[in-house]
């Protein structure tokens, strides 16, 4: 918790990335088309910055990664939310919520 | 978990950097293309298609790169390349790369074979229980001296007295002979109390220790054998235990065995002075005042938990200062003292082993510091590459940890070969160390040591290396990087001042170790020339001791020793034969007693003189070269039944009757249950026993009719050879009785190099290192000249071509290494002023600021280090002046 308000932006990419992994199953591209799909194309993930984000999370053991056959007949690297990884995902929304619900009240009480 | 996975990750990428690379490739070569047909299949032409994932994706290889850094390469893998990459600089600079390793194994390799012993000694705990609480109790005499034997009654009253020990055994060491179906033999005992196993803890391998039980009168005789006795003489066959063994002609049965490593022998006022084989139950029983009285049990205790030793010795001085009130006639002034088990094993071998520690951290600094001059000299022919690494936006933290990682490279493998000096060395200490001090059987190569050694060669990476690799990644890039700017430039004088700071301080390192080792040497050829009282050359001495089953009567001894002595002078070669009950310097039971002079008043109780009392016949004193300074040696007579008369040394005639003449005075001297008072006959030269460096005691001569000794001691001075005639001699007593052992054959000269040979170890130790660091500093000083010249190779030049005299230029460069040495000398000198004082106690006859010592291994160092300087000097002498000029 402490993490997520200290490292805000990289928190949120992390949560991000857990989110559009616990509807199931996706490969690096499926999870920024995923995330696009989610946020009406308002969020756009950078190659450059899911991938060494998707390694972290990989190490601390919230993601699975295994080569499979895509549908297409390519093949990519499947990336699986793991048992403490959807634990992390919780903890990770209901401290953003707590952000969202703090700042929404200061933001009202200057107005 | 995620520690774990990153550590995984990381070591993957070490050693598969590639396939790391290449599937992480492989990942973003995936998505590319998935981005591809998802924009063709919105409508692109292939090639659009292509284009826009392209550009959307962004640099693919900067991804690569960026993902990278989560799977592998930081701090680990940076290391992983500046060790490949040092290796590599190592290989190729073969000539540097030894020597430099030569000179740390050395330095590290003294410094592990020190610790070991350190190790063994001083800090490993002792093989008993509760080791820290084991405590040997004393008593001081009224003259002050330490560790002395206490009686069965003061025993009795600090056992009964104290509060401070769980356990309390008093135990004292015996020779016996061990006869059976095989050759007599002598054995140690330690007649002990059956606590003593209490208080150390340790248990029996078969069979079982002393119990209380036996220490009941009437209770059945029996012995605990040592391992070694059990292996050697009953084939380590556990049948053993119930078997009765013949000890001194009395049956004792077997009870049990002690395991292989276990032995309890302390060295002081042991009577046998080697660790015990057999233990026998130490009769406490009261019996006559005599028995009471006598002093010479020695005790061990085990402390309560929690109780310090400072607190028992207070409590013990309590209890003794009462038993000097109460019984004055047996303890007017006398103290008692408490000493931690590990103090009485090392005490004495602390203080010396922490110098030589001392002396061997000196020997690794010099060794560092020309290390340090050595990576300089590389560095030289290496600034352009540094620079070239500079240039290309390595940072200096970057260059430094390069090459801080050569240094520790070079660090490790000295230590690798370092650890083979010091599995030499430690083979070879037992040769020269001495032996009645401490066994250093166990030291070996343990963890606890090569930890040391490894925690010591990175130490000594980073200490030699820090002080280079900082200078050197402070080059001017543009200095550098241009050809030619070498010669003057401002690293190359800033270089050779570090340079000359590192000789310097070598320098004065060798004076501290030399001023120290030249003390040494000093005080042992001191020691050498001690008129000790006796001529050694050519004297056989042995040791005959006859068991009370078979002698139980004076007579009988007095017969059998006059007997042998009979023998002896008749063999060929024996030019003259006598006997003693305790060869001088012999350690052992040294002991004071005291004695009345008839016709003087009585001093009061404690205060008495007192003085060594010896056993001897006629022979003795011609045959140790003992001069008769006055009136006659013993007669014929006096050998062959009693007749009160004895001879005293100088020194007791000197400070008793310094005006009168001693000769028919009379003495009682307390060895007697009764006053038995002998007339003085003669007057003999003082003789050294205790030691070489204690004064001559003042001595009584008792012919051995007057105080018959179950053991004497022969001594033999022989035309040739002593030791040819010890089989001889043998025989000869076998002849008088062949059950009877002979044990103890040495010369003379041997017990004479045993009583040296501590301070033939400390001084052959640290002359050793001294030695080692004079060289090394010698090494050093040539090495810096060697540079010095190489780099005014342009500048002599220009002065040869200008009419400069060879001569003048080899008197220059000479010039040049005396200033550096001198200041060494100085510094050197200095710091020994204030370190050497820390060998008092290990000096004798010589202070520890000696003017000769000083100023020999002052000019020693000079003289040396112009031998270092002269051949750069003679280099520099034979510059041809065309070359230099042209040389740019």
């Amino acid at each position: 918790m402490a993490k997520a308000k200290a490292d805000l932006l990289q928190g949120t990419l992390d949560m991000l990335i857990l989110k559009s992994l616990s509807l199931g199953e996706l490969h690096g591209y499926g999870i920024i088309q995923r995330i696009r799909q989610l946020s009406d194309e308002m969020l756009n993930v950078e190659q450059g910055s899911l991938y060494p984000a998707l390694y972290r999370i990989e190490q601390k053991g919230w993601v699975s990664a295994r080569w499979d056959v895509h549908d297409t007949g390519r093949e990519a690297k499947f990336y699986k939310l793991t048992r403490s990884g959807r634990k992390q995902l919780e903890t990770q929304e209901a401290s953003w919520d707590r952000l969202v619900l703090a700042i929404t009240k200061v933001r009202q009480a200057t107005t | 978990m995620k520690w774990f996975n990153i550590l995984r990750d990381r070591l993957r990428a070490l050693r598969k950097r590639d396939s790391v690379i290449h599937d992480i490739d492989r990942e973003m070569r995936s998505h590319l293309h998935l981005q591809i047909e998802e924009n063709i299949k919105a409508g692109m032409s292939p090639d659009e298609a292509r284009e826009k994932a392209r550009r959307s994706f962004g640099n693919l290889n900067r991804a690569v790169d960026a993902a990278y850094d989560v799977k592998g390469g930081g701090l680990f893998e940076t290391l992983v390349q500046d060790i490949r990459y040092g290796t590599r600089v190592l290989l190729k600079h073969k000539g540097f790369t030894s020597i430099a390793v030569i000179t740390l194994a050395l330095g590290i390799g003294a410094n592990s074979a020190i610790f070991s012993v350190v190790n063994e000694l001083l800090l490993r705990p002792l093989p008993y229980q509760d080791p820290d609480r084991i405590v040997m109790l004393w008593e001081v005499s009224p003259e002050g001296r330490r560790q002395n034997t206490t009686s069965r009654a003061n025993f009795r009253a600090w056992h009964a007295q104290s509060t401070s020990y769980e356990h309390m055994a008093a135990f004292s060491d015996q020779r016996l002979t061990l006869t059976g179906n095989f050759e007599p033999e002598e054995v140690s005992g330690q007649m002990a109390m059956p606590e003593i196993f209490k208080v150390l803890g340790v248990q029996p391998i078969l069979g079982r220790t002393l119990l209380p039980e036996d220490a009941q009168p009437n209770s059945a005789l029996v012995v605990v054998l040592s391992h070694g006795l059990w292996q050697r003489r009953f084939g380590g066959q556990a049948s053993v235990i119930g078997q009765p063994i013949m000890l001194n002609g009395i049956n004792r049965e077997v009870v049990g065995v002690m395991p292989p490593n276990f032995q309890f022998h302390i060295k002081q006022r042991s009577g046998t002075g080697r660790p015990a084989e057999v233990w026998l139950n130490l009769p406490m029983a009261t019996g006559n005042t005599e028995n009471e009285r006598g002093r010479f049990l020695s005790t061990v205790a085990k402390l309560k938990p929690g109780v310090t030793a400072e607190q028992a010795g207070a409590e013990l001085r309590t209890i003794e200062a009462r038993l000097s009130d109460e019984v004055p006639e047996f303890n007017k002034n006398y103290s008692a003292e408490v000493l931690p088990l590990r103090e009485q094993f090392f005490g004495n071998v602390r203080r010396p082993l922490w110098l030589m520690l001392g002396a061997v951290g000196f020997v690794l600094l010099i060794a560092c510091a020309n290390v340090a001059n050595l990576l300089l000299s590389l560095a030289t022919s290496r600034e352009k590459e540094i620079a070239l690494r500079a240039a290309l936006g390595a940072r200096r933290s970057r260059i430094v940890r390069q090459l801080l990682t050569e240094s520790l490279l070079l660090a490790l493998l000295g230590s690798a070969l370092g650890l083979g000096v010091a599995w030499l060395g430690i083979k070879a200490l037992p040769l020269i160390s001495p032996r009645d001090v401490v066994s250093l059987q166990g030291v070996s190569l343990n963890s606890s040591v090569l930890l040391w050694t490894l925690g010591v060669s990175i130490l000594t990476g980073i200490i030699f290396g820090l002080a280079p690799a900082l200078h050197i990644s402070r080059l001017n890039l543009n200095d550098s990087l241009k050809e030619g700017g070498k010669a003057d430039s401002g690293q190359a004088t800033g270089s050779r001042r570090l340079r000359s700071v590192l000789v310097v301080s070598e320098i004065a390192l060798a004076v501290v170790l030399l001023a120290s080792a030249g003390l040494l040497i000093r005080s042992f050829i001191r020691l050498q020339q001690v008129d000790r009282g006796f001529n050694s050359d050519n004297v056989l001495s042995m040791v005959v001791r006859l068991p009370f089953a078979r002698y139980p009567e004076d007579a009988q001894l007095v017969q059998f020793f006059n007997q042998s002595m009979e023998r002896m002078r008749n063999l060929p070669g024996v030019r003259s034969a006598g006997m003693v009950n305790f060869l001088p310097l012999y350690g052992g039971l040294g002991s004071s007693t005291g004695f009345k002079i008839i016709g003087r008043p009585e001093p009061p109780p404690g205060q008495g003189p007192s003085c060594d009392v010896r056993v001897v016949d006629a022979g003795y004193f011609p045959t140790l070269g003992i001069p008769l300074l006055r009136g006659r040696n013993f007669s014929d007579a006096e050998l062959r039944e009693s007749k009160r008369v004895i001879l005293i040394n100088n020194a007791l005639a000197r400070k008793h009757f310094p005006n009168e003449d001693p000769i028919g005075q009379r003495l009682d001297v307390a060895m007697f249950e009764t006053p038995m008072p002998a007339e003085i006959v003669g007057i003999v030269g003082n003789v050294r026993y205790d030691s070489l460096i204690d004064e001559a005691p003042e001595a009584v001569y008792f012919p051995h009719p007057d105080l018959a000794y179950p053991f004497m001691t022969l001594v033999l001075r022989t035309d040739g050879d002593p030791t040819a005639i010890a089989t001889a001699v043998q025989r000869e007593i076998r002849a008088l009785d062949p059950n009877q052992p002979v044990s103890d054959v040495r010369t003379m000269d041997q017990v004479m190099s045993e009583a040296v040979s501590r301070s033939r170890f400390n001084t052959l130790l640290l002359a050793l290192f001294a030695g080692l660091a004079t060289l090394l500093s010698a090494v050093g000083i040539f090495g810096v000249m060697n540079y010095s010249v190489a780099l005014r190779t342009r500048e002599i030049g220009l002065r040869l071509a200008v009419g400069a005299q060879p001569r003048q230029v080899l008197l220059l460069i000479l010039k040049q290494g005396l200033t550096l040495t001198v200041v060494g000398v100085g510094l050197g000198l200095l710091a020994a002023f204030a370190l050497t004082r820390l060998l008092t106690g290990l000096l004798f006859g010589v202070e520890a600021v000696d003017a000769t010592t000083f100023t020999t291994i002052s000019l020693l160092l000079v003289f040396v280090s112009l031998l270092a300087c002269y051949l750069p000097a003679r280099r520099a002498m034979r510059i041809d002046p065309m070359t230099a000029l042209r040389y740019e």
